[in-house]
């Protein structure tokens, strides 16, 4: 009942395949759009057919335009951006790794409470807690600083939930009692022998956090109100709602959601093979 | 478990209390400080300013080089309703800017929310400078709370080309108006006269304006709301009557939409304000110097009334701690004439103050009209005849009410004039909520 | 290590440490250490957690309670005024909410149905070993993850709105009927075809992780018995998925209950959206637009309880399907 040593070619499966592609034609269709919708100037852009390119130069017009914008205030969005994804992803994931690993590892009176209201945090609408939030901060005068926006941020139920998934199958328990048998305190386990092993989790959370952080509207639109502090989600979006008496430039707000969108492309091309996206859906294979 | 649940109900109780005390701090109300404070400003002087008109910042500069003692710190912010918000949360939590652009419909919000100072010591001298109408936008009872800063009277653009290519006449009464939309239909069904917007409040206020609609006045003590009297009925079913019966289009203005259809003359004229240019060269690029400009359509032949679109005023914030700077600031960024100047080359703004109408800047045609040399006298001559108009203390829920209101009387081809009723009750259920007197109930 | 000295001191040596009292000290010190320890370890997230989300939602549930009112005749201040169950009592009767929330109801079973259905048929197709372009196709029905709601929404904007849509444009030119977008009813699908465009390929791929986990013996089994794809698929695939497509579907609903991006970036393109199209969106009008923020924390804590009430009440039914691995 052995298999024969030389399997011939096997028929490509055309249904499959043909599904497959639909998908991705499907998911393709308005990233392709922007794409070429990039390469137009203003008067090409909406006398031209939507899917055939320029290439008289618009590309260029456009990016040197979208810098130019205001003084610059679009590389200001995009350091913005980068600056609350970065910061609040990594110190979301500190967190989260702290707070999964003691979780996971530790059995203490109140353990499953505090789990559960750990979740039931996920569950509530983000609107629910911004707009307090914003009247909160505003109390302490700390209402449209950076730290409004990175402060709300940084918890992040589901990352710990996931930590604690991921601590609980990964890091084994004879381990870190070989650590304290040779007298290493907890913090010291932590970090030297539960942490390294964690870090495919850490990542995935870190790059979870990083997404919801650099696509999140809501809470920076109510948050801040100088533009200077905006990222690009709430930023692109002003460029389109400009009032009545500021004409809406299309080309630059198509161009500056092009160059929005790269930099997370290229994250997810470039870090797929560190993700475990399997953490998701519970089942974890060590 | 005993300690563990002790534990839980401590961390609950302290919950408690900071969610009390954070309560408790909001509800107390603010002091009175409409009177202007006589601090004595020794030192330099900082003011923060939100603002978000465009180019703003060059202004700025100007007043900062000129007043060393005084420096303005701009701060540029999104725009209307969100600022206003922001203002109104930033007051309750004691740190509003000093300055803030608002627009005129938004000042009562202000006003009412005790955000803006009282200015009328300091805006007695420059009154005359400013026509009725633009200073009726920034007085209620008797006392002023901005200075109008730019001015929106609405007039009429049309493609001169395309009115040639159909013969259309451009029309001087709304009867003449209702005639070229359909000729120009029956002439080409691809193409419309222009098309009415749900989404934009501010301009069917201003048409209603010039049809004598007063929707917000004062008397006595009282507010009197009139939003589905019978001048806006008027002008509603005008425009009702057209769009039901697609002579003109129904679709929302400032879209990539309406973009394209400006530039590619599907739609022919725009019932728009003087700042109109500007929005043109910015949406419709292929048609520079094909466009003209005259006044709105009359109700009656001979007339000349007009509405106004847009503007906003310079205000200065009741918490302020600067607040003779500030005025001054105020003052001079829409009086002094190096600072109009520069606001209408930057900024593209149409000063409110009369002298400025006139300045060196204004004497030629907009870029984007040079077929119109004359473009800005007429546009003060269309100035001077704006209505005087009084704003609401909650323009916002009448705004809303517009945008949801229309936009399904569109969709259901239903009468508009009932889409006023209906925003006619939100206004007055929103009012009367609010504790307002009013007037006729 | 810590201290060299404390070690010799560790359980099963005898007692040569520097105290002398040996293993029992040093336990005790290790049970000290190790009950601090989890405490410590939660801090940093308990702290963010009461500051961030149980105050807020106590402040919300304070100002629900409360009103603003004017006092002082023509232009009188506004101040805030206790008025009890007021606020719930307004919101609960106000007929703009529930119209609201069946919208809300129609725009959830268009999502999610359809969104994962789309992941599972798209993680099953992954899984086929004969089929081509998987990693293309992986990529690029993911990438919509990485495009910001109202991102998305703009560029969908430009492929709805009549004249601009390269579609209506192709199906003009190809005689067929150009598909309107901004219908009365096909602006639920417009409004749902952003989400489930931008969900799809993240629940796909969390599905087929899940799938990858199963080891492949089970299906050669199957194939040897004679099986055939479509079979193993539904007989053994979708089975073993279940806890993951219960979690994705839980997740999905939290995230379609809280649509607000969407509808509000179509909004200024269409007439058919108004400002309460959505519960979310009523609360911001109320909050920011109408300046009322006691009625929209009123209603915001009413859609919060509904929120946690579905959600639990859903896990609860399949609690026992969903994490039927961990038993």
């Amino acid at each position: 009942m052995t298999a024969p040593a030389r399997r011939p070619a096997a028929r490509p499966a055309l249904l499959p395949t043909a599904a497959l592609l639909a998908g991705a034609i499907y998911c393709l269709l308005p990233v392709l759009w922007v794409l070429i919708a990039a390469t137009k100037t203003r008067s090409e852009l909406f006398s031209t057919f939507s899917y055939a390119p320029s290439f008289s130069g618009g590309l260029t017009e456009n990016v040197r335009g979208l810098f130019d914008y205001s003084d610059g205030r679009f590389v200001r969005w995009a350091r913005n951006s980068v600056l609350y994804a970065g910061v609040g992803a990594a110190l979301s994931t500190m967190v989260s790794a702290a707070a999964g690993y003691g979780l996971a590892k530790y059995r203490f009176r109140g353990r499953t409470l505090a789990f559960n209201i750990l979740l039931a945090g996920v569950l509530l609408p983000q609107i629910t807690l911004a707009i307090p939030q914003y009247l909160l901060l505003s109390k302490v005068g700390m209402a449209g600083t950076y730290w409004s926006v990175l402060l709300p941020s940084i918890i992040y139920p589901y990352g710990i939930y996931l930590c604690r998934i991921y601590a609980a199958a990964a890091v084994p328990d004879d381990m870190i009692e070989a650590g304290r048998i040779d007298g290493a305190g907890e913090g010291r386990i932590f970090r030297s022998i539960a942490v390294p092993v964690m870090v495919p989790g850490l990542v995935t959370v870190f790059l979870l956090q990083f997404i919801a952080i650099w696509n999140n509207f809501l809470l920076p639109f109510i948050m801040l109100s100088d533009e200077d502090k905006y990222p690009l989600t709430v930023g692109l979006f002003t460029m389109i709602n400009q009032g009545v008496q500021k004409p809406a430039l299309y080309t630059l707000v198509i161009t500056g959601a092009l160059l929005s969108i790269l930099p997370l492309i290229a994250l997810f091309l470039f870090l797929q093979r560190y993700w475990r996206m399997d953490l998701l859906s519970g089942a974890v294979k060590r | 478990m005993r300690r563990r649940t002790s534990l839980v109900k401590t961390a609950l109780a302290a919950v408690l209390g900071a969610v009390l005390v954070a309560g408790c701090s909001s509800s107390s109300d603010t002091g009175d400080s409409a009177a202007p404070k006589q601090s004595a400003e020794t030192g330099p002087v900082t003011l923060t300013f939100w603002a978000w008109a465009p180019n703003i910042d060059k202004v700025v500069a100007i007043w900062n080089k000129q007043h060393p003692e005084i420096h303005v710190t701009l701060s540029t912010q999104s725009q209307g309703d969100t600022l206003v918000t922001k203002l109104l949360t930033a007051d309750k939590a004691g740190n509003p800017p000093d300055l803030a652009q608002a627009e005129y419909q938004a000042l009562p919000t202000l006003v009412t929310g005790g955000v803006a100072a009282d200015l009328t010591a300091y805006t007695g001298p420059i009154k005359s400078q400013f026509t009725d109408s633009a200073w009726q936008l920034v007085s209620f009872g008797g006392k002023t709370y901005a200075v109008p800063q730019d001015y929106g009277p609405m007039m009429l653009f049309y493609r001169a080309d395309l009115f040639t290519r159909f013969g259309l006449t451009v029309p001087k009464t709304w009867d003449e108006f209702a005639a070229a939309a359909r000729t120009l239909r029956a002439k080409d069904p691809k193409r419309y006269l222009t098309t009415f917007s749900a989404g934009d409040p501010g301009w069917f206020a201003g048409l209603a304006e010039q049809a004598g609609a007063s929707w917000w006045s004062i008397d006595g003590e009282k507010w009197k709301v009139d939003i589905a009297g019978e001048p806006s009925r008027k002008v509603a079913s005008f425009w009702g009557g057209l769009v039901n019966s697609g002579v003109l289009q129904g679709q929302p203005m400032y879209t990539p939409q309406w973009n394209k259809a400006m530039n590619d003359g599907t739609l022919l004229a725009w019932p728009s304000a003087v700042w109109g240019p500007a929005v043109l060269a910015g949406i419709a690029p292929d048609t520079k110097g094909k466009w003209a400009m005259a006044p709105l359509p009359q109700w009656t032949a001979g007339e000349q009334k007009t509405g106004l679109w847009g503007g906003s005023s310079t205000a200065v914030m009741a918490k302020s701690k600067h607040q003779d700077a500030a005025a001054k600031f105020a003052v001079w960024l829409n009086t002094d004439p190096t600072a109009v100047d520069a606001l209408v080359t930057q900024g593209s703004l149409y000063p409110a103050v009369t002298a400025g109408q006139s300045t060196p800047a204004l004497t030629k045609a907009p870029d984007f009209m040079p077929n119109q040399p004359d473009f800005y006298q007429t546009a003060k001559q269309i100035s001077g005849t704006a209505a005087a108009v009084t704003w609401g203390p909650d323009v916002n829920v009448t705004y809303t009410s517009y945008r949801d209101a229309f936009g399904k009387a569109i969709q259901a081809k239903s009468d508009f004039a009932t889409a006023l009723s209906t925003m006619q009750s939100a206004t007055v259920a929103d009012m009367k909520k609010l504790g307002f007197d009013l007037a006729g109930g | 290590m810590d201290d060299p000295g404390r070690a010799a001191g560790g359980s099963g040596r005898p007692g040569s440490g520097p105290t002398g009292s040996g293993p029992a000290r040093s336990r005790r010190r290790r049970a000290v250490g190790s009950r601090l320890a989890p405490v410590l370890f939660l801090l940093p997230a308990a702290v963010l957690f009461v500051l961030f989300l149980l105050i807020p939602i106590g402040y919300a549930i304070l100002l629900s309670l409360h009103g603003q009112r004017v006092r002082g005749g023509l232009l009188g201040r506004r101040t805030e005024v206790w008025v009890g169950l007021d606020n719930y009592r307004a919101a609960l009767a106000d007929p703009e909410l529930w119209h609201s929330l069946v919208r809300l109801v129609i725009y959830g079973l268009l999502v999610v149905p359809i969104m994962l259905g789309l992941a599972l048929a798209f993680a099953l197709m992954l899984d086929v070993p004969t089929a081509r372009l998987r990693r293309f196709s992986r990529i690029a029905i993911f990438l919509p993850y990485a495009v910001p709601g109202v991102i998305a929404t703009m560029l969908w904007g430009f492929l709805y709105l009549p004249g601009v849509s390269p579609i209506r444009y192709a199906a003009e030119h190809l005689n067929l009927p150009p598909p309107n977008f901004f219908g009365v009813h096909s602006i639920f699908g417009a409004v749902a075809n952003v989400a489930i465009w931008g969900g799809v390929g993240f629940n796909m791929i969390v599905l087929y992780t899940s799938l990858r986990a199963v080891p492949s013996e089970l299906y050669d089994a199957a194939r040897v018995d004679g099986c055939g794809e479509w079979q193993i698929a539904t007989r053994i695939k979708i089975p073993l998925l279940v806890p993951a497509i219960v979690m994705t579907t839980v997740f999905s609903l939290i995230a379609t209950l809280q649509v607000f991006n969407e509808p509000m970036t179509l909004r200024p393109l269409t007439n058919l959206i108004p400002s309460t199209w959505m519960p979310l969106m009523k609360i911001y009008r109320d909050a920011f637009i109408a300046g009322d923020v006691y009625s929209a924390a009123a209603t915001s804590v009413v859609l919060a309880l509904a929120t946690l009430l579905l959600s639990l009440g859903f896990l609860r039914l399949l609690q026992r399907r969903a994490f039927a691995e961990e038993r």
